[in-house]
């Protein structure tokens, strides 16, 4: 199923390839202006300025960066191993690109509509692991190899309480739809959101997705392979020039794509709340400020959180999130299946929000508690 | 049913692991300068460490050694980095120690008020450090920045540098304060103040921090002792062993502090015994700004060329990072004879293979941080 | 306790005597700490019974020095002091020249182990009995002692003929 007519009644193959090429250059765009952005939300946390001399208020600077790294030297260490050194960057940014057919940015507007988009996002990106795994075996390096097989393990754990809280989402859309098994169309999920976002419905969900989004996109707390401190950039430290920075591409344009993608399935997408039938610009204008506002959420976290343990990590994953999103799963089952109002929906799934964050927030401060008020005990001016 | 044939079969040997040695360093983001260690590890785990240290080496003993005692005093600021002026006072206090030379009062307090700011300056550094460690993405590093530049322009005032002040001399203080600086400390106090509040609300409380260090590699009172740890190491397991309250030196028995104790020693602890530790090094200033007095601060009375005769002295002073020694040996003329560090840093560090074994690759960064080494010092 | 034994034994080395009277040892004052003077040979037992009586508890080593005194040999002395008692004590080590052998301590103490591989290789000094007597501070395979007073400070001042001392090898 095609978005819509082909542009100006082109055959229909070139009418995907001008959207795919329309779909890139916007790409390049959003993640020069990303990197930049980053640098400036970063400083703003870190009160100093951040970039601002190329251009005025420091506006060309993304091209500045792009421009270096472009000319870089292209380094290959002796023992890598070549073709699997050299390909990997592209078989992690071809699935990322993969992704972002499937967006929808406005209605009608994305290259494909597909009946099967939301699997069709997890089954593309679960090929990235297979390019990270290939820097991190190929680079010959022991941080690299630690690095890869981290992403591997964590991508894999945390790619099951994100697919299920997807699921909870889609089991909804079956009931919106009138009965039924529901839709895996992003199009029409973004629809279905015209009166109320689905974040509204499912809290729980929404959170478990963020937080294995975050898992899934190597950033902070979940930045473990990748750990500076640790093992210094992880699977692409001995990426240099162009190739790195198809690595930063990749991990800018999945930022982005995620975004995209949370905004559509929890918050209303195109859709809400100005209806399905505003105009284009406003549909396209609410979507890139919820991915907006998604991605400001994402740095935020990186400058103030530090990093976990890849134990805590494990556990978290499957101690935690995996548990509550089984929960959230059967819980919606049963007030569909016995068609109760979705008010309960929204109850139940807040409650288990509000569970999950005590959750968190009880285990540290019961530690936190001893450490701060009773861990250190003053003596008097005589010692013992 | 086909019959596996018997070499292909696949056995136990078939999963023997072997372990994988990880260099760290000497250029690496997590080892605060320019120190390696080899990590053998087994998976995540590391079951050995072998440091490496002495890429910083530059011979202080033996220069020492070959200059006058004042020509010296450069070298020593060098040694703890970060808190210069804290090495000079145990320099310039050994050397006078040897010549007997007296320090007038008012010298000891300026010394004393700016051996404390650089005890904060060293505490700030370390959380800074420290929270990078842990994986902050080095806003630590700039909320550290902000209290020390201003610290650092204080130190600049008085002596003309930032980092190596070489602001004390045997028999006192290069120069008075100047004018209006005491007024100017107690804002500073006020701003660092803040600084440090700024700090507990980015780490000290944050969930995930306290779930990275709270329990780890916690150490005994018996093996803190053993393994000769000093300075908040060796306070974090509960042992108050702080040399201004022990064995007070300089005006420190005027002063009225406390010395904040752990209970565990674990990392958790380290860093907040260094927390306490900088509001109350607030609270020193604070006492050496109302009850400094007038008059010299520098003994109008010592020689162009300080000769002295002959003796030895152990000086031992608390520096930032634990018991900060100096053995001055003088046998006539005006060299020392020998004079040898005994630096914190360097029997901290000496203990971390004892530490790390064990634990995760991620968690032996966050120890080696929490010792809070100056790689200055331990190479000398 | 007369004046002459108080003479003989100032400060803490008067609980020494006192409870470890089968080691001989001199006795004499630094100025900041009671100093004792032992030989080699009974060095060991000295330091294991200056840890081990619960009367004196030198529980914590605080640095080793090593000092070369040219004609008398190299000195190794030992900075101690007990947690428990809050005293500081110095032990001083005498070998003859040529023959600087010293009993390691990395027994008794493991803070020794870093503290006697820097006297060593500074110096020279062979801790007998230690696992692991490598360079710290310098190369793996260098092989000089600095801070011996025949080191020159510098190469090149002997290549300026400021420094005239015989350095005692090749560079």
């Amino acid at each position: 199923m095609l978005f819509a007519d082909p542009l100006f009644g082109l055959p229909s193959w070139v009418d995907a390839v001008i959207r795919v090429v329309i779909v890139i250059l916007v790409m390049t765009l959003v993640v020069v202006y990303l990197t930049v952005g980053e640098r400036w939300v970063v400083a703003r946390f870190q009160q100093r300025l951040g970039p601002r001399k190329t251009g005025p208020g420091g506006i060309l600077q993304g091209f500045a960066d792009a421009l270096k790294l472009v000319t870089k030297e292209d380094i290959r260490p002796t023992n890598a191993d070549r073709w699997v050194f050299e390909l990997a960057p592209y078989a992690t940014f071809i699935p990322v690109l993969m992704t972002l057919i499937v967006l929808p940015f406005a209605k009608d507007w994305g290259v494909r509509n597909l009946a099967l988009g939301l699997f069709y996002v997890f089954a593309v990106l679960g090929l990235n692991i297979v390019g990270i795994m290939m820097a991190g075996l190929g680079s010959g390096n022991k941080y690299a190899l630690l690095g890869g097989v981290r992403a591997a393990a964590q991508m894999i754990s945390y790619e099951i309480p994100l697919v299920i809280s997807l699921l909870c989402v889609v089991m909804i859309t079956g009931a919106d739809m009138g009965g039924g098994v529901g839709t895996l169309n992003l199009n029409v999920i973004a629809a279905l959101q015209e009166d109320r976002p689905y974040i509204v419905l499912q809290p729980l969900a929404f959170l478990i997705f963020f937080t294995a989004m975050l898992s899934e996109l190597h950033r902070a707390p979940f930045d473990i392979p990748v750990a500076e401190s640790e093992i210094v950039g992880g699977y692409f430290v001995e990426y240099s020039g162009i190739r790195w920075s198809m690595f930063q591409l990749t991990e800018y344009a999945s930022m982005w794509g995620f975004s995209v993608f949370g905004s559509v399935v929890f918050l209303g997408g195109w859709a809400w709340p100005f209806g399905v039938d505003a105009h284009w610009t406003v549909q396209l204008g609410t979507t890139l400020v919820k991915s907006l506002a998604f991605i400001i959420a994402i740095m935020w976290m990186r400058v103030t959180v530090p990093r976990l343990r890849i134990d805590q990590l494990m556990n978290f994953s499957w101690k935690v999130l995996l548990e509550l999103s089984f929960l959230q799963l059967i819980v919606n089952g049963f007030i569909l299946l016995y068609d109760w109002p979705q008010e309960l929906l929204a109850l139940t799934s807040g409650i288990g929000a509000v569970v999950l964050i005590a959750l968190i927030i009880r285990h540290s401060t019961a530690k936190a508690s001893k450490g701060l008020v009773g861990t250190y005990r003053t003596l008097g001016s005589t010692p013992q | 049913m086909t019959v596996w044939p018997e070499e292909r079969l696949v056995t136990a040997d078939a999963f023997n692991t072997v372990d994988m040695t990880i260099n760290v360093g000497p250029q690496h983001p997590a080892t605060h300068g320019v120190f390696r260690m080899v990590l053998t590890v087994d998976g995540e785990m590391v079951v050995d460490c072998e440091p490496y240290i002495g890429y910083l080496h530059r011979g202080l003993e033996k220069l020492t050694e070959n200059h006058d005692y004042r020509q010296s005093m450069g070298w020593w600021d060098r040694t703890d980095y970060l808190a210069g002026m804290a090495c000079e006072m145990a320099y310039c206090m050994a050397v006078e120690k040897l010549g007997q030379f007296e320090v007038p009062e008012r010298a000891e307090y300026i010394r004393v008020m700016m051996v404390e700011l650089s005890r904060i300056l060293s505490h700030l550094m370390f959380f800074g450090a420290f929270g990078a460690d842990v994986g902050s993405f080095g806003t630590s590093f700039i909320y550290a920045w902000r209290e020390r530049e201003r610290i650092y322009d204080f130190f600049e005032e008085v002596s003309g540098d930032r980092m190596f002040p070489t602001y004390f001399r045997p028999g006192g203080v290069q120069m008075d304060l100047p004018e209006n600086y005491e007024d100017r400390v107690r804002w500073l106090l006020g701003s660092i103040r803040q600084g440090l509040e700024d700090f507990d609300g980015l780490l000290t409380g944050n969930e995930i921090f306290v779930e990275r260090c709270r329990g780890l590699s916690p150490v005994s009172q018996e093996q803190a002792v053993d393994w000769g740890l000093g300075g908040a190491c060796l306070r974090s397991t509960g042992l108050a062993y702080d040399i201004r309250k022990v064995e007070p030196y300089s005006v420190y028995d005027r002063l009225k502090f406390d010395i904040p104790v752990g209970k565990t020693g674990d990392v958790f602890d380290r860093f907040i015994v260094r927390m306490a530790e900088a509001w109350q090094s607030t609270k020193i200033i604070e006492q050496c700004l109302d009850q400094m007095p007038k008059g010299l601060v520098l003994n109008p009375d010592l020689p162009k060329t300080l000769r002295i005769d002959s003796g030895e002295c152990y000086i031992r002073t608390e520096g930032t990072k634990g018991e900060y020694g100096v053995y001055a040996m003088a046998k006539g003329g005006n060299k020392p004879y020998r004079m040898k560090l005994r630096s914190p840093s360097f029997c901290n560090l000496s203990a971390l293979k004892q530490m790390v074994v064990g634990h995760y690759v991620a968690d032996a960064i966050i120890i080696l941080g929490s010792l809070d080494i100056v790689l200055g010092e331990v190479d000398k | 306790m007369t004046n002459e034994t108080a003479s003989a034994y100032p400060g803490v080395s008067a609980l020494v005597h006192k409870h470890l009277p089968k080691v001989p040892f001199t006795a004499d004052k630094t100025l900041t700490d009671a100093n004792i003077t032992v030989e080699p040979a009974h060095f060991l037992e000295l330091m294991q019974g200056l840890k081990e009586r619960r009367e004196l508890a030198f529980d914590y080593l605080r640095n080793v020095v090593g000092i070369d005194m040219q004609d008398e040999g190299l000195v190794c002395k030992y900075q101690l002091h007990s947690m428990k008692h809050r005293h500081s004590i110095q032990v001083t080590v005498h070998t003859p020249p040529g023959n600087p052998h010293i009993p390691s301590l990395t027994g008794l103490y493991a803070a020794a182990d870093w503290h006697e591989r820097e006297a060593a290789e500074m110096l020279g000094l062979v801790f007998d009995g230690h696992p692991n007597l490598k360079n710290l501070l310098l190369d793996e395979d260098v092989r000089i002692h600095p801070l011996l007073k025949a080191h020159p400070l510098q190469k090149m001042e002997i290549a300026q003929g400021i420094e005239d001392r015989d350095p005692g090898f090749k560079f």
